[in-house]
């Protein structure tokens, strides 16, 4: 008998059976499986069974049959192995798939395989006018902070700040939020006792799991906690302005929803405002835009481009 | 979990296997007359292994295992029919890191702007956590924020022209010249990836096949003529392709310039001492590489060519003109 086969009979009869069962039932039922002359081999291949089981997420309850609890049996609970009642239209089912296929965790459309059942017809029409999506594994460390957050772990991780310094981080894990494009973790900094959030494409390390966390504050709201620009996270308390040629000032507003056209100087450069306090890079934003942008204020952003600059030239 | 020790590696197939059973199985009771077309697409199988899945049912079932206990499957003229499986009429959960995953690549799909399936998108998550509940998602949905970007000019032009077929008249920013130029494209899909639009056309002026990011499009005008597609491959095309005349640049990348790596197409990459990262890099242009290196300033060395050494001390020069 194929291990397959004998592993669908085994799901099929736990299902549908009322009361737990015993593995002398079960090898009673199941003869051509277990029903090896060698009692100890036939109970060592139903025990590798269960783990296989175990393993895909179908979950095997144990039981004590008898009022001595000397003997246990198994069955498989109804209500957590199967998937509660769902209907999806074709339209959500195609959007869910779209989702799964543009991320770069392929496990995810394991997940929307799991929903199909419950669609309504016409899937297949739904996904042929679908958006076309193609992602890639940019936050790769996401399943694992997902999932600390999901049950408020404490995890360790090395991180770089947007200085460039990198140190270990230990972080009970409270939100995550999405900003820009940007997934950050928010949690409290265990060793700075304070709430910070983390940039999850700054993680220069794995996630390694620390045991239970703590509870967020009451009224915690993850998303206070990230204000972001393209230069980085933190609470922008200050602006700056900086001048764009003709040529380029189009882009530049376009790729900050928070910058202002503010007014045009005499050389027909637009004057653009941003939210931005020092300590943010965004002499490096400005930078990319070569002999097209100038920073004008502060002084100290005006500063920093130009100590750039310096070495830059210094080092040729 | 998974262990990877040679021996297991038959239950691990098998495991792969039931699993996939567990839950194609369901759709195929639930929809009679399912195309074994529509259930390779949608399960990801190739016809050999649907139809060995299948083979295997008709000799499962429930004790005595007599002729009515058997499960019924029926293939014929390319559907599919099972019978006798109430018990599989619905599937097994998704294990608890599939939904996650769902969940999150779902809502940053959700919040990109101009999405036409993100209302249909949020209600299906939606769906997903109130019936899986906390088993599978724990907290998670109370505690995820997302916020959507700003509006995303033109992709109501740009889809409207590709279904029309209507060729379009566009100014756009290059990242790799850091020009913007005229030119006239014929765009076939418009799609979205890592969170930016794009559209797929062919471009005329470089007669050739070119990706178009949407928020770099300064402008666009209809140009009233139509097109015939060229079948064009859309998003199913890598957005960076290495071509014959590209040069191969080589950078050092200091810790806080490694993402660098990440971002870019590179043809190599090796760790040196500290935390440096050596990378050779492809590049058709090196207009962009300036820009990108002045940017970087101190975290990047130009290890070879010289010449966009030279390019970008020059372009610093430029660039510390203005602040006089």
């Amino acid at each position: 008998m194929q291990p397959l086969e004998r592993l669908v009979n085994l799901v099929a009869l736990l299902l549908e059976t009322r009361t737990p069962l015993t593995f002398e039932q079960i090898r009673g039922k199941l003869s051509e499986a277990y029903g090896h002359e060698d009692v100890n081999s036939a109970k060592r291949m139903f025990e590798r069974d269960k783990d296989i089981l175990r393993d895909i997420g179908v979950p095997i309850e144990v039981r004590s049959v008898d009022v001595w609890e000397a003997e246990q049996g198994y069955t498989i609970p109804r209500d957590r192995y199967y998937l509660p009642e769902i209907t999806f239209t074709p339209e959500e089912i195609s959007a869910l798939l779209v989702a799964a296929r543009a991320g770069g965790d392929r496990s995810a459309e394991d997940a929307v395989r799991t929903l199909l059942s419950g669609a309504e017809g016409g899937i297949m029409s739904a996904l042929a006018g679908s958006t076309g999506a193609i992602g890639g594994a940019r936050d790769a460390r996401l399943p694992a902070v997902g999932e600390a957050v999901a049950s408020l772990r404490r995890i360790r991780f090395s991180y770089r700040t947007a200085r460039g310094d990198t140190s270990e981080r230990v972080v009970d894990a409270y939100g995550l939020v999405l900003r820009g494009g940007r997934w950050y973790v928010v949690g409290r900094d265990v060793a700075r006792d304070e709430i910070r959030s983390f940039r999850l494409s700054r993680f220069a390390s794995d996630v390694a799991d620390e045991g239970d966390g703590s509870e967020p504050p009451d009224g915690f709201r993850a998303a206070d906690h990230v204000q972001a620009g393209p230069w980085g996270p933190g609470e922008a308390k200050t602006a700056a302005v900086v001048a764009f040629s003709p040529e380029v000032a189009w882009l530049a507003t376009k790729g900050v929803p928070a910058a202002e056209a503010i007014g045009t100087r005499d050389d027909g450069w637009t004057l653009v405002r941003v939210p931005w306090q020092p300590g943010e890079s965004l002499a490096r934003w400005v930078l990319s835009f070569g002999p097209d942008a100038e920073a004008l204020e502060p002084p100290e952003l005006r500063d920093e481009v130009v100590s750039r600059l310096e070495a830059a030239l210094a080092a040729v | 979990m998974p262990r990877s020790d040679g021996a297991r590696t038959a239950p691990r197939k098998a495991s792969k296997r039931l699993r996939r059973l567990l839950v194609v199985v369901p759709y195929l009771v639930r929809h009679p007359g399912t195309p074994v077309d529509e259930a390779m697409e949608l399960f990801g199988v190739s016809e050999q292994e649907l139809l060995d899945d299948l083979d295997l049912l008709f000799v499962s079932g429930l004790p005595p295992y007599g002729p009515g206990d058997l499960i019924d499957v029926d293939v014929q003229d390319g559907r599919i029919w099972i019978g006798m499986a109430d018990y599989f009429s619905r599937p097994l959960r998704p294990m608890r890191a599939e939904a996650l995953a769902l969940y999150l690549q779902g809502t940053e799909l959700a919040e990109t702007p101009g999405l036409e399936e993100a209302p249909a998108l949020s209600s299906a998550l939606d769906k997903l956590a109130a019936a899986l509940g906390p088993d599978a998602l724990g907290g998670l949905p109370a505690r995820v924020a997302a916020t959507a970007g700003g509006e995303v000019e033109w992709l109501e032009d740009l889809r409207r022209a590709t279904i029309e077929r209507e060729r379009l008249r566009i100014e756009y920013h290059a990242l790799s010249t850091a020009e913007t130029t005229e030119r006239e494209i014929d765009p076939e899909e418009v799609f979205v990836a890592l969170g930016n639009w794009y559209v797929a056309a062919w471009d005329h002026r470089s007669d050739a096949e070119r990706l178009f990011r949407a928020d770099r499009i300064r402008s666009v005008a209809r140009t009233g003529e139509r097109f015939e597609p060229r079948g064009l491959e859309g998003a199913g095309r890598p957005l960076y392709t290495r071509g014959d005349e590209d040069l191969d640049v080589r950078l050092r990348l200091s810790p806080d310039a490694r993402w660098v790596a990440e971002y870019y197409e590179t043809s190599s990459v090796s760790e040196l001492d500290d935390g440096v990262l050596e990378i050779a890099l492809p590049a058709r242009r090196l207009e962009w590489l300036e820009r990108l290196l002045l940017r970087l300033g101190a975290d990047a060395q130009v290890v070879e060519p010289k010449e966009l050494k030279d390019r970008v001390a020059e372009l610093a020069r430029r660039t510390r003109k203005r602040y006089v």
